[in-house]
């Protein structure tokens, strides 16, 4: 497929795709129960074959957590960001590690770090943090008592 | 003084073993962070370490010197305490880097970062810089050296 196949069935398949800024790829937000057969459909059918990352952000005005998922393709050298919105409590989204089983990992470190639950991850174990820490810690509003307050210099 | 007035055999024998120990200082890959890179750097051809007898081994059961060149998180001190105690006496400890003294970099805003080394296992030089270069580690080398030239086998972990 040619690229220009690609950016067509990708402005077809997700209707609100914005455009891409400088330096990255369209993105488009597709609804959490989606997300599964999106995937599928964007590895087999538009040749994306690479998930380069998964990370989340907090959006702490919205009141939501946005996890991003970025695709790339070897073939047509293409890239498509998909978005996922959930709310901070209780967020639940499918895991993509039977699609891309680099998400395994990418998986447990978003996880950890914002309190996302994957649900159908094949090692839910904790990667970097120690098991005693509690919170998550990427989140706007964690903190702990290690974290020291610079000293104001006047 | 009274206790080497019987001293000439027992300080030659001291003279001759920590010579001994202070020229093969066998060291432990312990490099978590940028230290590392400046440690194998030290190991490298311009400033050599293993001219000093410092062969670097990777099992703590044949090393006796631990040089904690990096950043030790919470996750990685218990695993550093365990290499720590799996090391045979004489030990000894060099905390090379601002992270490994102090936490460095890290000491404020951090919440798994451990504020030096020294909370975890005894350390007898420290290194300060970030990283220290080269000539900065084999001169904490030396010291180290200095430390165990003062070492005595009637007050093995004395103070030198």
């Amino acid at each position: 497929m040619s690229p220009s196949d690609v950016a067509d069935a990708l402005q077809s398949r997700f209707p609100g795709l914005s455009a891409a800024p400088p330096d990255s790829a369209p993105s488009a937000f597709v609804q959490p129960g989606d997300l599964h057969s999106h995937l599928v459909f964007l590895r087999d059918q538009l040749g994306f074959d690479y998930l380069v990352f998964l990370t989340a952000l907090d959006r702490q005005a919205q009141g939501r957590l946005e996890v991003v998922y970025r695709l790339f393709s070897y073939r047509t050298k293409a890239g498509v960001v998909i978005r996922v919105l959930l709310p901070r409590d209780g967020a639940r989204v499918d895991s993509v590690s039977d699609i891309y089983r680099t998400a395994e990992w990418h998986e447990r470190e978003t996880a950890e770090m914002f309190g996302i639950e994957f649900v159908g991850h094949p090692d839910p174990r904790r990667l970097l943090l120690p098991d005693d820490l509690e919170g998550y810690p990427l989140r706007k509003d964690f903190t702990h008592p290690n974290m020291i307050r610079l000293p104001e210099v006047p | 003084m009274a206790g080497d007035s019987q001293g000439f055999l027992l300080t030659s024998i001291d003279d001759f073993i920590n010579w001994a120990r202070k020229n093969s200082t066998w060291y432990l890959l312990f490099a978590t962070a940028c230290c590392g890179i400046e440690l194998m750097q030290t190991g490298g051809p311009r400033s050599d370490f293993e001219r000093f007898g410092s062969a670097p081994r990777a099992s703590p059961r044949q090393a006796d010197l631990m040089i904690v060149a990096g950043t030790i998180t919470y996750k990685m001190a218990l695993r550093a305490k365990i290499l720590y105690e799996q090391m045979p006496e004489p030990k000894y400890v060099v905390a090379m880097g601002s992270c490994a003294i102090s936490g460095g970099p890290y000491v404020y805003d951090s919440y798994t970062i451990v504020r030096g080394v020294a909370e975890i296992v005894p350390v007898d030089v420290h290194i300060p810089g970030c990283p220290p270069r080269p000539e900065a580690l084999l001169h904490g080398l030396m010291t180290l050296q200095e430390r165990i030239r003062g070492q005595s086998m009637r007050n093995p972990g004395g103070a030198a």
